[in-house]
C-alpha cells in the first residue's frame, strides 16, 4: 500500500459496480457473487476469547500491550491478545506520529497508575472499526445480496456495510463510519471512511487516536479450523466451556472453517505508515449471549453510572 | 403451558424460507413466504396504535396540538387535533385493562412527569427496551433467514432475535428482550415471547405500566395493501404525535410510496398487572432512506433540554 488513498480514489475502491440485487435475498453459498465465483459463506456467530489486535504475518503492525521497567524501559508482551492488565501500549512503534505516540504514553501512564481511561467500549458507546474487533468477544454476521450486516456481542454496536455501491461524496461522520464492501473470490473486502472523532475516540484499547482520515479497509475469509484454533492459542486465548459474561462458548470442534480478519488501517493525521493486524475468529455454539453495556457487571461492580435524563427526551 | 404447546405445535422443520429463494414453501405447506425486509418506519411518538376494536393500551392524557398529518406534511401548530404529548407522559391510569397495582404505577409516573421532574425510562436511560415497549421505535429493520429472524432497532443499536419454528425451552431463562420463537401462518408472520427480564425500569410503554414475568406477547407482522393498511396510519395520527418536519432519527417515511404497508399487530397478557390481554397495531411506511444510528450514551437532547452533561458509565476499574 503506497499512501493514503484520495476520497475519490477510495470511492473507486469501494467499486461502482451498481448490482440491481433484490433487496431482500440472504446470500447462499450456492449463488454467485460475480462472474460466478462463489460467496464464502460468513454468516453465523463467531468468537473469540481474546482482546486486541493479532499481528499481521508481514509489515507494520498495530500497538501491541507492553510493560514499563522502572528504569522507563518498554518491554513488548510475548503474546498479544491475552486478557492481562493494565493495558499500556508501546509508545514507542513507529507507526506512531510524536502527537499519537504522547497520547498512547499518557493512557498507558494513566491505567499503570490504577485508572480506567473512557473508551467507547467501557462507556457504551457505538464502536467503530478496527476499535469494535479488538475488545468484542464476538460478532454475528448476517449475508444479504445488498447488505451484510455486523452484530458485536455487547450492546450497542450494529454495523451495516453495503455492498457494491461507493461511498458518498461527503459522508456524514457517524459512530460507525461508512462501510461499503464486495467479494473478491473467497473474501470479503469492507472499506470504512467518514467515522467520528469524539473525545474518547481511538483505533485501539491503548489510547491511540484517529483523525477524520481514518481509513480501514477489513478483509474477511474463511481459514481451516485448526489453524484458526492454533491462532487463537497462539495469541492467548483460553478455551472456556463455560465463559464468562458476555462472551459465547468457542466450538471445539476444528473440523469446523475459523474466520480471518486481516485489516489495513490509514490515517495520516496519526500514523507515519499504514499498519496492519489481524483477528481470528471460531464459531460460537448455543444461542447468542446477551451482553448489555448498562448492566455489564465489570462496570456495575465499580460504581458505575448510566446515562439519566432530568427531563423527557421529546 | 399452553404457550409451549401453542408454539411447539409448530415446530416442524424450516423449508428455505428466505425471499431470496422466491417462493419456497413455508410451514404452512406450500404458502408463501412473505418479503418483509428492508427498513420500516413509524414516526410517531409514543407509538402504538389504539386498535380499533377491544382493549387496547394505555394512552397519554396530556394532549398537545398534532404536529403533522398522515402525510407527513406540517400542520399549523395551532391546529385543533389533539394528541398525546410527549413532553407529559401521563398515561391514563383509569384504563381498565390495568389492575389496581398497575394503575398506581402508571398514575405515580404520570405524577413525575407533572411534576417536571421527568419520570425514568428504559430509552433515557439507555437500558435495553423490552417488547411490546421497543415497538414505539421510529424505525425497525427485519432481517428473515429460514431458522431466524433478526429485528435491528436504530435506538442504541438494539437487536432481537427470533427462532422459527422452535418451540420456546421448558424452562426459560429470563432475559433483556425475552425467549421469542416465530412461524409463519400463510401470509402472517407470527411471534411469541416470554422470559423478558424485569429491568431496573420495568415498563410496556413510556407511561409506566408495569409487567411481571408472566408477560407473554403475541406479535403479528403481515403487508396490507396502501389502501387497506390507511386505516392503521389514520388511527395513528388520532393518537400520536408526529413531529414537524419528520424524525431526526432512524429512518424517514418515503410519502410518496403507495406500496404495501406492514402491520404488526399485537396482544399482551400479563395476569400480574393487567385484567384482560389487550392489543394495538403499529403500521409501518417503508424508510425513505439510509439508517441513522442514535447513541444513548450521547444523548444531546439531554444535555439541551436539561443544560448538564450526560452521566455515561464508567469504569472505575479495568473491565477484564
Amino acid at each position: 500500500m503506497s499512501g493514503i488513498p484520495t476520497q475519490s480514489s477510495r470511492r473507486s475502491f469501494a467499486w461502482t459496480i451498481a448490482c440491481a440485487f433484490s433487496a431482500a435475498a440472504f446470500v447462499s453459498p450456492a449463488m454467485a457473487a460475480d462472474g460466478g465465483s462463489p460467496i464464502p459463506d460468513l454468516g453465523g456467530q463467531w468468537g473469540r476469547d481474546m482482546l486486541f489486535f493479532e499481528p499481521p504475518p508481514s509489515g507494520p503492525g498495530p500497538i501491541v500491550n507492553s510493560v514499563r521497567k522502572a528504569d522507563g524501559t518498554v518491554v513488548l508482551l510475548n503474546q498479544c491478545c491475552g486478557i492481562v492488565n493494565p493495558w499500556a501500549g508501546n509508545d514507542t512503534s513507529p507507526i506512531l506520529k510524536p502527537e499519537a505516540a504522547e497520547a498512547v504514553r499518557k493512557y498507558g501512564e494513566l491505567v499503570s497508575g490504577g485508572t480506567v481511561a473512557q473508551d467507547l467500549h467501557n462507556t457504551c458507546r457505538p464502536e467503530p472499526p478496527p476499535f469494535v474487533m479488538a475488545l468484542h468477544f464476538g460478532v454475528q454476521i448476517l449475508q444479504r445480496d445488498d447488505e451484510v450486516t455486523l452484530l458485536y456481542l455487547l450492546y450497542n454496536t450494529v454495523r451495516h456495510v453495503r455492498l457494491n455501491a461507493p461511498h458518498p461524496d461527503n459522508p456524514a461522520p457517524s459512530w460507525q463510519g461508512h462501510s461499503v464492501g464486495r467479494y473478491e473470490g473467497d473474501t470479503l473486502v469492507v472499506d470504512t471512511v467518514g467515522i467520528k472523532v469524539a473525545p474518547v475516540s481511538t483505533v485501539d484499547a491503548f489510547g491511540t487516536p484517529h483523525s477524520p482520515a481514518l481509513h480501514v479497509v477489513e478483509r474477511y475469509r474463511l481459514i481451516d479450523g485448526e489453524a484458526a484454533a492454533e491462532a487463537q492459542r497462539k495469541h492467548g486465548a483460553i478455551y472456556r466451556s463455560n465463559p464468562a459474561y458476555g462472551r459465547g462458548t468457542i466450538d471445539p470442534d476444528t473440523g469446523k472453517k475459523g474466520l480471518q480478519v486481516e485489516f489495513t488501517v490509514e490515517d495520516p493525521g496519526v500514523f507515519t505508515t499504514p499498519w496492519s493486524g489481524r483477528v481470528t475468529y471460531r464459531r460460537l455454539i448455543g444461542d447468542w449471549p446477551e451482553a448489555v453495556c448498562a448492566e455489564n457487571p465489570h462496570f456495575l461492580g465499580t460504581d458505575a453510572t448510566i446515562p439519566t435524563a432530568q427531563a423527557p427526551d421529546f | 403451558m399452553h404457550r409451549r404447546r401453542y408454539f411447539g405445535l409448530a415446530a416442524i422443520l424450516a423449508v428455505a424460507a428466505t425471499p431470496a429463494f422466491g417462493q419456497a414453501a413455508g410451514p404452512s405447506a406450500g404458502a408463501a413466504i412473505p418479503d418483509f425486509s428492508g427498513i420500516w418506519a413509524h414516526p410517531s411518538f409514543p407509538g402504538f396504535e389504539p386498535p380499533a376494536s377491544g382493549p387496547g393500551p394505555v394512552v397519554n392524557t396530556s394532549r398537545r396540538p398534532q404536529g403533522a398529518d398522515v402525510e407527513g406534511r406540517t400542520l399549523p401548530p395551532t391546529n385543533s387535533i389533539l394528541v398525546s404529548n410527549p413532553a407529559r407522559l401521563v398515561g391514563d391510569y383509569t384504563n381498565p385493562i390495568l389492575k389496581p397495582r398497575a394503575a398506581e404505577a402508571v398514575k405515580r409516573h404520570g405524577q413525575l412527569e407533572l411534576s417536571g421532574a421527568g419520570a425514568p425510562t428504559p430509552t433515557i436511560q439507555c437500558w435495553p427496551e423490552p417488547v411490546p415497549y421497543i415497538f414505539n421505535g421510529v424505525a425497525m429493520e427485519m432481517l428473515q433467514q429460514p431458522d431466524k429472524i433478526t429485528f435491528l432497532y436504530p435506538n442504541d443499536h438494539q437487536a432481537r432475535r427470533v427462532r422459527m419454528n422452535q418451540p420456546h425451552p421448558a424452562k426459560v431463562t429470563p432475559s433483556w428482550y425475552g425467549d421469542s420463537v416465530g412461524r409463519y401462518e400463510g401470509d402472517t408472520l407470527v411471534i411469541d415471547t416470554v422470559g423478558v427480564k424485569i429491568g431496573p425500569f420495568p415498563m410496556v410503554d413510556f407511561y409506566g405500566t408495569p409487567y411481571t414475568e408472566a408477560l407473554h406477547v403475541v406479535e403479528r407482522y403481515r403487508l396490507l395493501d396502501f389502501d387497506v393498511g390507511k386505516e392503521g396510519l389514520e388511527r395513528d395520527v388520532k393518537e400520536n404525535r408526529r413531529p414537524p418536519g419528520g424524525a431526526d432519527a432512524g429512518s424517514a417515511p418515503d410519502y410518496s410510496y403507495r406500496g404495501k404497508l406492514l402491520q404488526l399487530q399485537f396482544t399482551v397478557e400479563d395476569e400480574g398487572v393487567f385484567t384482560m390481554p389487550w392489543t394495538a397495531t403499529i403500521t409501518y411506511r417503508r424508510g425513505g432512506e439510509a439508517w441513522r444510528e442514535v447513541a444513548c450514551a450521547e444523548n444531546t437532547r439531554e444535555l439541551a433540554i436539561a443544560g448538564r452533561a450526560a452521566a455515561v458509565p464508567h469504569a472505575d476499574k479495568p473491565d477484564f
